[in-house]
């Protein structure tokens, strides 16, 4: 006789999310307004690249291998004919490390679909679909094609973007006159109002902003940003009161 | 159109960097149990994030940022439009630049 083994035996039991067609045009049509901004940032990066002397193929290889706008311009920071690896890839490493939350945020919803979609779905993650995606879960929808319906038509944004920005290019000599450098600050200021939930964001908000000040004077702005989101999950966590 | 081989390399390099940050989180916590107080923790920490990204700016005291992130913040509340309100902080910043 064959004793019957019970299949289950990590805490991972989770329903697979419905994974649509609608989810995925719903995403795609949600996220339009994002993806025009996003061209425009992978137009920026264009502009960065090209006037760090990459040929068009590199910068449209690179933003659809990294498809990382920070990680990307970061990269570019001191770029020189040979490219160092190890300097390069770790500093890809600190400005996306914020990524590892967001898949960790993802887990509980993405975590009943079978490997390829999730990981499909991971691949194309940006921050603008992300924060919309964990929205639209929190409000009800919980279609899990929305994130790769968002992620895809955020990352043709992103490829074009860079494309045109690089043909542009010679165009614009001096990008910081048009506010480039500005653009993650901006965006992450409007996010950062949407995000905010009034008076139980207000304690873990003062005290993250006290350590991303604090920090910036030691650290590069990778790090801060690390530190910052750690920080305020730590003080999440510590000052989460369970409702009963 | 051109690419050189070492390039290529470190291209390479860099995209596998960043889609382990990408799948490495989601990854991990397969091995972890989410709790109310855990998932709590990874709600805000978007917040955070986004406030290690803008404060330190903020805190350099620079005119034109400092105009530019007050613009934003306040089309933001008013309007809820987010792509409108950066945008217009991005030309405030520009337009300030260009002046001073």
């Amino acid at each position: 006789m064959v004793r019957k083994k019970n299949p289950v035996t990590t805490a991972e039991i989770l329903i697979a999310p419905p994974f649509t067609r609608r989810g995925i045009r719903h995403g795609f049509l949600r996220a339009q307004p994002l993806a025009w901004s996003v061209l425009l940032y992978g137009m920026m990066f264009g502009v960065l690249a090209s006037s760090a002397a990459l040929s068009a193929l590199e910068s449209l290889l690179m933003s659809a291998l990294v498809y990382s706008g920070s990680a990307q311009m970061a990269a570019l920071q001191g770029w020189s004919g040979a490219p160092q690896i190890l300097p390069i890839v770790v500093t890809i490493l600190i400005m996306n490390a914020r990524y590892v939350l967001y898949g960790a945020a993802l887990r509980p919803w993405l975590g009943g679909l079978d490997a390829p979609r999730a990981y499909l779905s991971l691949f194309l993650l940006g921050d603008g679909n992300w924060a919309l995606a964990m929205k639209e879960r929190e409000a009800g929808d919980d279609d899990a094609g929305f994130l790769l319906g968002s992620g895809l038509v955020m990352f043709i944004g992103w490829t074009v973007g860079t494309l045109i920005g690089h043909l542009l290019g010679s165009l614009v000599a001096r990008p910081e006159l048009f506010g480039v450098d500005f653009l993650l600050t901006a965006f992450s200021a409007a996010l950062m109002m949407g995000m905010f939930r009034g008076r139980r964001d207000l304690w873990p908000a003062i005290g993250t902003i006290f350590i991303a000040v604090v920090a910036a004077q030691f650290l590069g702005s990778g790090w801060v940003i690390v530190l910052s989101g750690l920080a305020a999950a730590i003080i999440g966590y510590v000052a989460h009161v369970d409702r009963a | 159109m051109s690419i050189a081989p070492d390039f290529l390399l470190a291209l390479l390099a860099m995209g596998l960097a960043s889609f382990a940050c990408r799948a490495g989180g989601f990854f991990l916590m397969r091995f972890v149990t989410v709790t109310p107080r855990l998932e709590a923790a990874l709600r805000i920490l978007p917040l955070g994030v986004m406030i290690g990204i803008v404060a330190p700016v903020a805190a350099l005291g620079k005119i034109p940022e400092l105009i530019g992130l007050g613009l934003v913040l306040l089309l933001m509340k008013v309007t809820g439009n987010d792509f409108l309100a950066a945008l217009s902080g991005i030309v405030a910043v520009a337009i300030i630049r260009q002046l001073l």
